[in-house]
């Protein structure tokens, strides 16, 4: 590609042809503030915030969207640029609620921020604000429309990258809000509940429901014997919370500080994720052998399933009939290991921590609750357990680390990597590779499904016959994964789809970084996770001597009669349609 | 071909039809059908003929005769007389104001007269539902020229030579962007067409696609074999059902004939257009929005660059061009770049629709060269205001544009000079507003219709033009604050730096210029909560009394006139007015002009209504005592015993203060005594009026001249604690000619004074009066009853410009005084005494800054009136002979004296000043407003509250309950019959005659009660 010359401020900076002036600030180490950009996802020119003045052209360009040109010339703080940007950022301000004390996003947004930097004193235009009801309509997330700004991250996030699109402009002029439309709520709507729009939602309109009070209820009260897991995309992401480097990892913080919250247990998904693989793999294998629905898609993302239920109901068969590592936890902690320490199930709480908003509604599903009472009690995300460890005046950074209670924190770096992107299809292919073959797998890393292309695909070598598999995050190349299905297309045996971009460590629940390209700190997060599965003695789930136990002492063999009972579930076809009712129930 | 020896064409454009033109269409088919001259005769539907106003409309060929208004009724007549007969059906003829009532072609009248008509060539000329009529006026001749014998890139140059604007809005040059989206690379290309037309008064692109649909199809052909695009689509609001329909007719038939699809005239060249109706958002006029529109997403436009020269529909090089654009392109190819060139201005060629509509005569379609004067719509073509009020602004542009005022009128119309005054072209809207217009009620209403069309992107469209909306709300709702204002200017500007597209970027413009050039208006809401329009209701109680200077209750003693409460009804208008039957006879009634009756039949009689109020009480015994307050003891001297002096006398003395009035002349009333003549204020009347003020305790003092026979210290020195001076203005101006020291040459003042003091009784002889306003009317109606053999009024303007009254203007020629219009003397003759003037007729040139178009000497035009009098009418100015050293006060240019505006002082310690000596030579009202509001003021200064009682009202003995009026009867003005009698023109008797009780009582109850809200 061709490069051209532009000067920026004075500095002079190379380009490939068809960049952006914002890209080319940022080459040469200038920051233009941006609210509505978002790197690789979004960019609209809606905010105003990225004018600046290009030499020769009468207007204020939008930095985002205006392509560089050979010899332009481009200053980016000059005071119409300054007083320009002010000035929106006014008005922007002037139909905002200036609650900043009891938002949630306090101390992390990206309008406080940038009212912060470019120095603004005074509102000099008050007038009428946005009226608009706070959508709490369902189990994951709370939409406040008169925080919005109307920056459409969350309306491109949800069109463009989750393929979903139930939120989008309503209206016009002063009345525009981000919604659902028909005045309906996200309830009524086939929303996955991915929560993607909240983790790039630059102020306080769109956020997870938290179930804080719920679990210091919980840990407060004496009766209840309080187990918790935590999924392996929050020991990759917590740390960015209190201030680690992003990718830092959190492993033995993370059980000390549930530890010092007071859990009268401290367990790991990653158990029930080794648990999923060796049910998910003889399923895989049984479907192979026996002729079963193929491809098979994983099930372990809850807005995947979602996703599917809602908008291709008739691939259901498709999806593999395991729970999610969540959801077999659950079940096995309320029967098996309440019945082996001798706890009555009915006082177990079992807390999860996960990286995700979708989780909170998988966890109150009808099916989730084989153990006699509801598998799963409370889900956090990550984002409310940091600030549950910030309310317990724990200094997480300086916490020594700990271990996992034995045995539910017992797991297999096949089960860390659950918590990225082709995590699970690399998981499943260490232990299917091994009960199809009956041999070692000597080299345990499957580096064709790695990394962050869209859709990746590999040809699995086993024992002469060629397993094929594909990978996919983001709904959006889910939906092109499906729609090859559904035309008959498709001759894959195996996929895996991760809702989110980059999987569970870019969940929706995970810690939310402003002004940010937010593929690059998922990027990081990731590695995290493949430097923690090496740094793993045991790397096979069906190998995890935990879960051995397991099928020894309780479950009997993978598929069997309690397998089937705990820890498969079925579907619903719920359909595309938009109306008012509770459709995830 | 059949050949017809007559055509009847009826107007098929969207106005037309909305007022029954397929009921008159089916009609003629019937009746010509009826009378078997169905072979003879052929009816026609066409496009928009553009004068709208006047539908339904028939044409009929030959001789071009021009029927408006038609009903069905109407049609037999015309078929039996006219196209049987041969003889036109005068009554139904459209008759010009001005043509003088002469048949003519439709060609002649002055709305086409004017005209150009190139892109609207065929729109009322041919049926646009067929293409071999298009192919008749050599219908795609272009499309066969440019692809049998031209390059896109000579069709390009060819454009670029010609000039060619966008018409759209923008005005880019159409070749330029042509030529981006050649050299564009890519396998696909489009065009579009832009016929989302939203401004509200703007119909051009409709008529053009339901008049001539194919000029467009002709015109994207060869934009799109220029460019390379082989598809093209035209984006049309759904509110256009006609244009739709007859866009797909047209399409079809192209098709059909082979002008569009494959190897279109055997070339190489392949091109096919869809139809795409938008759902009618106003943003989807900017041509991001509208390729989000086209590629079904919602309509939002997004930066530019990249231009969708570049990167347009689906990603693909675009080009969009607005109907009226494409339209012209045929033209260009066919008659050449230069001819195209020739049009116009220097930087604004060719020919442009406008729309016009508003308060305008003649209002719809016209196209006019690039560049004609902006008077020159409004005037020769529009018409001119109607209903006799006065131009005051024209909004070009649409929501996005801005309004030019009167001072502009010789504006060029093109695009830079539009801009210029704050102004766009845009789609070629223009709205006309008079005076009647509220200038920020309307900047208002543009920012409301902008607010709702913001599609909501970008924060200073969507919060910014809101919170603008906000302040102009409250303005109008009278809760402006200071700094309003500026926080307009500062909010608009900002938006149009900051805004995302096009239309955020003109969204302020209504604001900004109606700021710019109508800043006082602004002002007066906010400062004074006063909308001199009489629009904003939230700042008046009802448009009469808001328009009367003196701000008298008129729907208050209307009421109780009606109820017979004669007694009350004066006591109320001497609240504020004790001049009561002065100003029921003379006053210039800016009541009545305002009275919402007339938008039913007519105005109330306001001023007869109080005249009769009045005399009744002067014939009965005399007013009710006003309500007095306690004697303060302290005096005030008033200097002038005019209506603005005695105003002042006697709401001090009823506020309890000590006033002398003293006046310089023998007789007490100023103008009111010495200035209007007898037959119009009897003395008598005048007198018993100003005895009404004596008897609340004002002295008046005559034959003493303050300034000279008393000194102003002098005043101050016997105890006077403040001084009101309203000495108004006595002194003619000169006409500065040859000969004006002749004898018998005076000034109407002069004239008017040495009459009404019994000085001169007798003028025999021919006598010429120079000047147009009242004064002029007076003096020459005065002269006529002295016994002048022969009056003539010499005035420089029109006569429809004459300053004066036109009911005085009216009685004055009914006397037998001749007008004497575009004339203008320039010698006096005469040896001694006066004999001969020499006059130059005029003719109307560009405008002035009133408003009005210049009168300019006609070469070589000179003719001599014989005369034995002349009497010059052409201003006053006040006799500023008092103002000596001691008493030094500012001057303006114009000779009067400079108060502060709010309160009237001149900046001397109780020394106050107002009527004409302030303002100039103006109305009676309006020395008498400044009558109360230096009475206000003084008592302010003397340590008062400034209140002057309002009691009437508020001991409720007016009704407030608002008659039932939904439908109210149409009821004219109730007739003077009952004490009409003949005027004799050799005395002074009074020529108006006032109402009778009866007929007083009738007209009063006609008032619509507007002071009264309904919930």
């Amino acid at each position: 590609m061709s490069q051209v010359n532009v000067t920026i401020d004075g500095i002079k900076v190379s380009i490939d042809e068809g960049a952006t002036i914002l890209d080319a600030a940022k080459k040469a180490g200038i920051k233009i503030p941006t609210l509505c950009h978002l790197p690789e996802i979004q960019s609209i020119g809606a905010c105003r915030m990225c004018l600046v003045e290009v030499e020769g052209s009468p207007k204020l360009q939008t930095a985002c969207m205006c392509p560089v040109s050979e010899g332009m010339v481009v200053k980016t703080n000059t005071p119409a640029v300054l007083e320009a940007r002010k000035f929106v950022l006014e008005l922007i301000l002037s139909n905002h609620p200036a609650d900043c004390f009891t938002c949630i996003r306090n101390g992390n947004c990206e309008l406080q921020e940038l009212a912060n930097e470019l120095g603004l004193r005074e509102i000099h235009y008050p007038g009428e604000r946005i009226k608009a009801q706070v959508d709490s309509s369902n189990p994951c997330l709370i939409r406040d429309a008169e925080k919005c700004i109307l920056c459409r991250r969350c309306v491109s996030m949800c069109h463009e990258v989750q393929g979903v699109g139930v939120i989008f402009p309503q209206k016009r002029g002063f009345e525009t809000t981000i919604a659902p439309p028909f005045s309906l709520e996200l309830r009524d709507v086939p929303c996955t509940f991915c929560g993607q729009c909240a983790t790039i939602c630059p102020v306080g309109a769109i956020y997870e429901k938290e179930y804080i009070d719920e679990v210091w209820q919980a840990l407060n009260d004496p009766e209840k014997f309080v187990v918790v897991q935590t999924a392996p995309a929050i020991r990759a992401a917590i740390g960015e919370e209190f201030g680690l480097e992003v990718g830092t990892r959190c492993t033995g913080k993370l059980a000390a500080a549930l530890r010092r919250m007071g859990f009268d247990k401290v367990f790991d998904t990653q158990f029930g994720a080794d648990l999923t693989i060796v049910e998910e793999a003889n399923e895989l294998v049984y479907r192979i052998k026996k002729g079963g629905t193929l491809p098979m898609m994983t099930s372990c993302c809850p807005a995947w399933i979602k996703f599917v239920e809602h908008f291709y109901p008739d691939l259901l068969d498709h999806l593999s009939t395991c729970k999610s590592p969540q959801q077999m936890f659950g079940p096995i902690a309320k029967t098996y290991y309440a019945k082996k320490i001798g706890i009555p199930a009915e006082k177990m709480f079992v807390v999860s921590v996960m990286p995700c908003t979708a989780k909170k509604f998988e966890a109150e599903r009808p099916e989730m609750r084989s153990s006699g009472f509801r598998d799963v009690d409370a889900v956090l995300t990550t984002r409310e357990l940091a600030r549950m460890i910030k309310q317990a005046g724990i200094d997480f950074v300086n916490l020594p680390d700990e271990e996992f209670d034995e045995p539910l924190g017992i797991s297999t770096g096949a089960a860390t990597i659950f918590g990225n992107t082709g995590g699970v299809m690399e998981a499943a292919l260490r232990s299917a590779y091994e009960i199809v073959t009956g041999k070692q797998l000597t080299e345990v890393e499957f580096r064709q499904v790695r990394g962050w292309k869209g859709i990746r695909e590999a040809d699995i070598e086993m024992d002469g016959a060629k397993v094929k598999v594909a990978v996919a995050h983001g709904l959006s190349n889910a939906s092109f994964l499906l729609d090859r299905i559904r035309e008959g297309s498709c001759d894959y045996h195996f996929i895996e789809v991760m809702a989110c971009p980059g999987g569970c460590i870019g969940g929706g629940g995970q810690p939310v970084a402003t002004n940010s390209n937010i593929y690059e700190i998922r990027k990081k997060r990731i590695a995290a996770l493949y430097e923690e599965d090496k740094a793993m003695s045991v790397r096979k789930s069906h190998e995890n001597p935990a879960i051995k136990e397991l099928y020894r002492e309780f479950l009997g063999e993978p598929l069997g009669e309690k397998s089937h009972h705990l820890l498969h579930t079925h579907y619903t076809k719920r359909g595309a349609t938009y109306q008012r009712e509770k459709i995830w129930v | 071909m059949k050949v017809y020896r007559s055509h009847v064409l009826i107007c098929g454009g969207g106005g037309c039809l909305s007022s029954g033109a397929q009921e008159v269409k089916e009609a003629f088919v019937l009746e010509i059908a009826k009378k078997g001259l169905d072979e003879e005769v052929k009816v026609v539907e066409t496009g928009c003929v553009g004068a709208c106003d006047l539908g339904p409309i028939a044409i009929v060929h030959p001789g071009g005769i021009f029927y408006r208004k038609l009903t069905p009724e109407d049609v037999p007549l015309i078929v039996e007389e006219h196209l049987l007969k041969g003889r036109v059906v005068e009554k139904l003829v459209y008759r010009p104001l001005s043509g003088e009532g002469k048949v003519t072609s439709f060609q002649e009248i002055d709305f086409f007269r004017f005209q150009q008509k190139n892109v609207l060539r065929n729109c009322g000329v041919i049926d646009p539902t067929s293409i071999e009529e298009y192919i008749g006026t050599d219908g795609y001749q272009a499309l066969a020229k440019v692809l049998t014998s031209m390059s896109p890139e000579e069709v390009i140059e060819e454009v670029k030579k010609s000039g060619l604007r966008g018409r759209g809005g923008g005005g880019f040059p159409t070749g330029v962007k042509w030529e981006f989206a050649r050299k564009a690379k890519s396998n696909q290309k489009y065009i579009i067409c832009n016929a989302d037309e939203g401004d509200p008064g703007a119909f051009m692109d409709r008529s053009l696609l339901e008049g001539d649909p194919h000029s467009v199809i002709e015109g994207m052909a060869i934009g799109a074999y220029a460019i390379g695009a082989d598809q093209g689509y035209i984006y049309v609001r759904a509110e256009y059902p006609l244009a739709v329909e007859r866009l797909e007719i047209a399409i079809k038939q192209a098709r059909e004939y082979g002008l569009l699809g494959k190897n279109i005239f055997d070339s190489e060249f392949s091109f096919d257009v869809e139809l795409r109706v938008g759902a009618g958002a106003f943003v989807c006029g900017e041509e991001t929005a509208l390729i989000a529109s086209i590629e079904g997403k919602r309509g939002e436009p997004r930066p530019r660059p990249p231009f969708p020269a570049q990167s347009g529909l689906w990603g693909k090089p675009t080009i969009i061009n607005n109907v009226e654009t494409l339209a012209n392109i045929p033209l260009i190819i066919l008659k050449g770049a230069s001819w195209f060139s020739s049009l116009g201005t220097e930087r604004s060629k060719g020919t442009k629709i406008f729309a016009l509509a508003g308060d305008i005569r003649n209002t719809g379609l016209v196209e006019v060269p690039m560049g004609i004067p902006l008077g020159k719509i409004i005037y020769d073509i529009g018409g001119g205001i109607p209903k006799g009020r006065k131009f005051k602004a024209v909004q070009c542009g649409g929501p996005s544009g801005g309004c030019i005022p009167k001072e502009y009128l010789n504006v060029p119309v093109d695009y830079e000079s539009l801009q210029e005054l704050g102004a766009i072209m845009g789609s070629g809207g223009m709205i006309v507003m008079d005076e009647n217009t509220c200038m920020v009620d309307i900047a208002r209403f543009f920012l409301e219709f902008i607010q709702e069309e913001s599609c909501g992107k970008c924060p200073p469209c969507r919060i910014g033009t809101k919170r603008m909306l906000e302040i102009l709300t409250r303005i109008t709702e009278g809760k402006g604050e200071e700094g309003d204002i500026e926080r307009l200017i500062k909010l608009g500007e900002n938006i149009k730096k900051t805004a995302l597209c096009g239309l955020g970027q003109t969204a302020p413009n209504p604001v900004l210029s109606t700021i710019r050039h109508f800043r006082e208006e602004y002002e007066q809401h906010i400062k004074y909560k006063y909308c001199p329009a009489s629009v904003c209701q939230a700042l008046f109680r009802s448009p009469c009394q808001n328009a009367c200077p003196a701000r008298v209750d008129v729907p208050g003693y209307i009421y109780l006139v009606s109820q017979g409460k004669y007694e009350e009804a004066v006591a109320l208008i001497r609240e504020r007015n004790p001049l009561v039957a002065v100003s029921g006879r003379v006053c210039d009634h800016p009541c009545e002009t305002k009275c919402r009756r007339q938008d039913l039949d007519e105005p109330l009689a306001i001023r007869d209504i109080k005249r009769f109020a009045a005399d009744y009480l002067l014939n009965n015994g005399g007013y009710p005592l006003p309500s007095l307050q306690e004697k303060k003891g302290k005096r005030v001297g008033i200097v002038g015993s005019g209506p603005a002096g005695l105003t002042c006398a006697y709401h001090l003395a009823k506020m309890g203060y000590d006033v002398t009035v003293f006046e310089a002349l023998p007789v007490v009333g100023g103008m009111l005594a010495v200035g209007i003549p007898e037959y119009r204020l009897p003395k008598e009347i005048l007198n018993k009026e100003i005895e009404e003020i004596k008897k609340i305790g004002v002295e008046i003092k005559t034959g003493i001249k303050v300034g000279e026979d008393v000194s102003f210290d002098d005043l101050f020195k016997e105890g006077y604690e403040a001084v009101f001076i309203a000495t108004g203005a006595h002194k003619d101006l000169k006409l500065e000619i040859e000969g004006e020291y002749l004898e018998n040459v005076m000034g109407a003042v002069n004239f008017l004074r040495e009459v009404n003091l019994g000085r001169m009784q007798k003028m025999r002889g021919r006598v010429a009066v120079v000047g147009g306003g009242n004064a002029a009317i007076d003096a020459a109606r005065t002269a006529l009853r002295l016994g002048a053999s022969e009056v003539n009024i010499i005035y420089r303007r029109r006569k429809e410009d004459m300053p004066a009254h036109l009911e005085e203007i009216r009685q004055a020629e009914k006397e037998g005084i001749k007008i004497h219009s575009l004339t203008n003397p320039v010698k006096l003759i005469g040896n001694g005494k006066v004999s001969k003037m020499e006059c130059l007729r005029m003719k109307l040139s560009d405008f002035d800054s009133s408003g009005r178009r210049r009168p300019i000497p006609i070469e070589n035009s000179e003719f001599h009136l014989d005369v034995d009098y002349v009497i010059k009418a052409i201003g006053q100015k006040p006799d500023l002979s008092f103002a000596t050293d001691h008493l030094k006060t500012e001057i303006s240019r114009r000779g009067t004296l400079v108060v502060n505006k709010d309160n009237l002082s001149i900046g001397k310690n109780g020394i106050f000043a107002g009527g004409d000596l302030v303002a100039g030579p103006s109305t009676v009202i309006e020395a008498i407003r400044d009558g109360i509001k230096a009475a206000i003021s003084i008592d302010k200064y003397l340590g008062g509250k400034g209140i002057i009682e309002e009691r009437i009202r508020k001991e409720e003995k007016i009704d407030q309950t608002k008659p039932a009026q939904e439908n109210p009867e149409v009821q004219p003005r109730i007739k003077k019959i009952g004490n009409k009698k003949d005027i004799n023109l050799k005395d002074f008797c009074e020529t108006e005659p006032g109402y009778t009780e009866d007929e007083v009582r009738q007209e009063a109850r006609r008032c619509l009660r507007c002071d009264l809200q309904v919930d």
